[in-house]
């Protein structure tokens, strides 16, 4: 066992964790980002469908590390291994996270947003709680990650965009398919406002960082250009040029050990190759590894004075778990009855379509009631090859082969493209919805796995098949054929926070406002696990925005400034 | 409800799971695909034949492409286990496969598929085809990028430089 202090250990090295070890080595402190996976480089970023979207391959292999997922049946809850069901909740685990690998469509939260049960009040079945802090509070680091991580777009005034402290972007909007044309003039016929997309993916050049080459294949890859707005290409990139910062990759974190009630000393740390176990100490420990691996690591961590978990005194540590409601749906524009742009233009490959709609982020409606809505986003079909020939086998539930198969997929890549949208809407917390540990199996490294009960609350469906329908309008009048949609009650996996909710009670919530344990002094949680509630948007941007928030206060605590 | 899989390749087979899951070397596994090679190479051939607007599986080298894939340590090993135990399931149904005619071959497989077990192996072989087919050719299939040649569609840049961002 090895140690030397750090001023700052952070547990993962994605979105937040970049966040606050840009911020702390930039102000001079000596900080240690602990990553499970490997530092993958720039180069290494291929266009590879096959590695980087039909394996585990930055990903843990389910059958080493895995989570146990709830459902109810015949009444009772059964926990389903995922290495049985194959239904991966692991994000990207390599130096950056989940972040690399986004599409990048993000928003900032509402105002309204932070204080959303004081204005619908009490819904029947769920936890909603207002935020401890503001949009105010929140919006000059909103604009601090704009400019940072490099998010491009334009800003548009729309009754339900938040106010902003800049004018507009620094980075225009990523260049646009033509089909724009046909989606804007459409919502228009039918009354909808579209709206610029703010993306994470920069335009123009920055130092270090050239801007998006519109490669054609942008989500669930990494960036070749460094034009998405990584916490690696943006935040750890910089941080090591500082000289401060120590990057350990392959550094599975087991549990963080406290000497005394109120203090974390040190964490106790895996090798995931040799498999040696080392102490890293800090004064200031900093979780930010996923909202539900931040609930289960520190549920990991107690010990006999958190017995319950590290900072549960609450006994809130993992509840109140929340993903993102809504679904998707699609329809396909062919050429033979394409209207207003050139088929020659719509699949033109790699550009953006750059477009969502926040017309129904708020319902107050005098037949269709007074409700939360959600927003949409707008783009092509995923690119990807494999998937969507795959998609196309099948006729009359019998697989197609032959020659027949042949004709099925030169006219399916060849006569027409399918426009998406997809759908954001609150998941409301409930009692249904949270993280424990598993208390009979455990991952390779012998700690306990998460066990996730994953269930969502109804209001959440109705808000999704309710936007569903007007988009399914969208596309329709559009031109799109064999138009669908889905709206399911499945988590999706990739959008998940909550678990940790930051509150000014400490009976009530595990984090205090600065997303410091109310427990635990030296302990912060950077991650989507604060949010009580997640709004309707990816939460990136927000989590981007608040781990620079949380960043500021550990500089002046670390620089004596405040007391806490 | 969650599918389970495991379970599914357990209790569907008539053969049981296999002890190739449990397979201690390689060598074990590569022994047991070897004799079955022709069986499973016969049913790519038949999904993707010759004069198809898509290249055939033979051209794909779609068999060694089958092979290298579910040999590497990324692939699910059930699902390792299970493409050998598929074929040797159509084998103990159609002992003569590999050397029935065409329409033969089809009236086998189509009545294969009828059961969930037979449509889900011969889904798993399409699956494995089209992965070949369709993605970079430094995996060894798409030969000459003509899978995507035929259906006019090509990956991103910058293309893989080796398999399965391996250094």
């Amino acid at each position: 066992m090895t140690s030397r202090k750090y001023d700052v250990v952070i547990i993962g090295s994605g979105a937040s964790g970049g966040a606050v070890a840009y911020t702390l080595c930039k102000a001079g402190f000596k900080v240690a980002v602990l990553e499970k996976g490997r530092l993958l480089k720039r180069e290494e970023f291929s266009k590879d469908e096959l590695a980087y979207c039909r394996r585990d391959l930055v990903t843990p292999n389910l059958f080493d590390e895995y989570h146990t997922i709830e459902e109810k049946v015949d009444g009772k809850w059964v926990a389903t291994p995922t290495y049985e069901s194959g239904w991966s909740f692991w994000n990207g685990n390599i130096v950056g996270g989940s972040s690399n690998l986004m599409s990048g469509m993000l928003h900032r939260l509402h105002p309204d947003d932070f204080r959303l049960k004081s204005k619908y009040g009490e819904i029947k079945g769920a936890n909603v709680v207002d935020w401890p802090i503001s949009y105010d509070d929140m919006e000059p680091y909103y604009t601090l990650a704009e400019e940072l991580v490099g998010i491009s777009g334009h800003y548009e005034k729309h009754v339900y965009e938040p106010w902003r402290s800049t004018i507009n972007f620094t980075q225009p909007p990523t260049k646009e398919n033509a089909v724009v044309k046909l989606l804007d003039k459409s919502c228009k016929a039918l009354d909808i406002t579209p709206l610029v997309t703010p993306r994470a993916v920069l335009s123009k050049n920055k130092p270090g960082r050239d801007a998006c080459y519109y490669s054609n294949l942008c989500g669930s890859y990494g960036c070749s250009s460094g034009a998405k707005g990584s916490s690696r290409e943006a935040l750890l990139k910089p941080a090591l040029a500082t000289g401060n910062l120590t990057l350990m990759t392959n550094s599975y974190v087991k549990y963080l050990h406290t000497n005394q009630k109120e203090v974390v000393s040190y964490a106790v740390v895996v090798n995931t190759i040799t498999g040696k176990e080392k102490k890293i100490e800090g004064k200031i420990f900093v979780v930010a590894a996923q909202a539900h691996e931040s609930a289960r690591l520190l549920l990991n961590s107690s010990n006999r004075y958190h017995p319950n978990g590290l900072g549960n005194s609450s006994g809130e540590l993992g509840k109140n778990l929340i993903f993102s409601g809504g679904g998707s749906g699609e329809g396909e524009l062919h050429e033979d009855s394409l209207k207003e742009i050139a088929f020659k233009d719509l699949v033109t490959t790699g550009l953006f379509v750059n477009r969502s709609v926040l017309d129904w982020y708020f319902i107050d409606h005098w037949w269709d009631g007074k409700f939360k809505g959600g927003s949409v986003e707008f783009m092509f079909e995923h690119q990807n090859i494999i998937t969507r020939a795959r998609k196309n086998g099948y006729k009359n539930g019998q697989l197609v082969w032959g020659k027949e198969l042949g004709e099925r997929l030169v006219k399916r890549f060849n006569t027409y493209k399918n426009i998406r949208f997809e759908i954001f809407n609150d998941w409301l917390p409930n009692d249904n919805c949270f993280v424990a540990l598993d208390p009979t199996h455990k991952d390779k490294y012998g700690m306990p796995v998460g066990k996730l009960r994953v269930e969502g609350h109804p209001q959440d469906q109705k808000v999704g098949n309710y936007i569903a329908k007007k988009c399914e309008n969208i596309l329709e009048e559009m031109g799109a054929k064999n138009i669908y949609s889905g709206v399911s009650s499945s988590p999706p996996q990739n959008l998940v926070a909550g678990g940790c909710r930051f509150g000014n009670d400490p009976q009530t919530s595990v984090l205090n406002k600065y997303c410091r344990s109310h427990d635990v002094k030296n302990l912060f949680v950077a991650d989507a696990s604060f949010m009580p509630t997640g709004g309707s948007v990816a939460y990136t941007w927000t989590i981007y925005a608040n781990a620079f928030r949380v960043a500021d206060h550990i500089v002046k605590r670390l620089s004596g400034n405040t007391v806490l | 409800m969650i599918k389970k899989r495991r379970q599914f390749l357990v209790l569907s087979s008539i053969l049981g799971l296999s002890p190739y899951v449990h397979a201690k070397s390689m060598t074990t596994y590569d022994k047991a695909f070897k004799k079955i090679e022709p069986t499973i190479a016969a049913v790519q051939e038949h999904m993707f034949p010759k004069g198809s607007k898509l290249p055939s599986a033979k051209m794909m080298n779609a068999t060694q492409f089958l092979f290298e894939t579910i040999t590497h340590k990324s692939f699910d090993k059930d699902i390792r286990a299970f493409v050998l135990e598929g074929a040797e399931e159509l084998v103990l149904r159609e002992k003569d496969f590999t050397s029935m005619t065409s329409g033969d071959k089809e009236k086998a497989l189509r009545a294969y598929e009828e059961t969930n077990y037979g449509s889900s192996w011969l889904s798993r072989i399409m699956t494995l085809a089209m992965e070949g087919m369709f993605c970079d050719p430094v995996y060894g299939s798409n030969v000459n990028e003509s899978g995507w040649k035929a259906i006019n569609a090509y990956g991103g840049f910058p293309r893989p430089k080796t398999r399965y961002i391996e250094v």
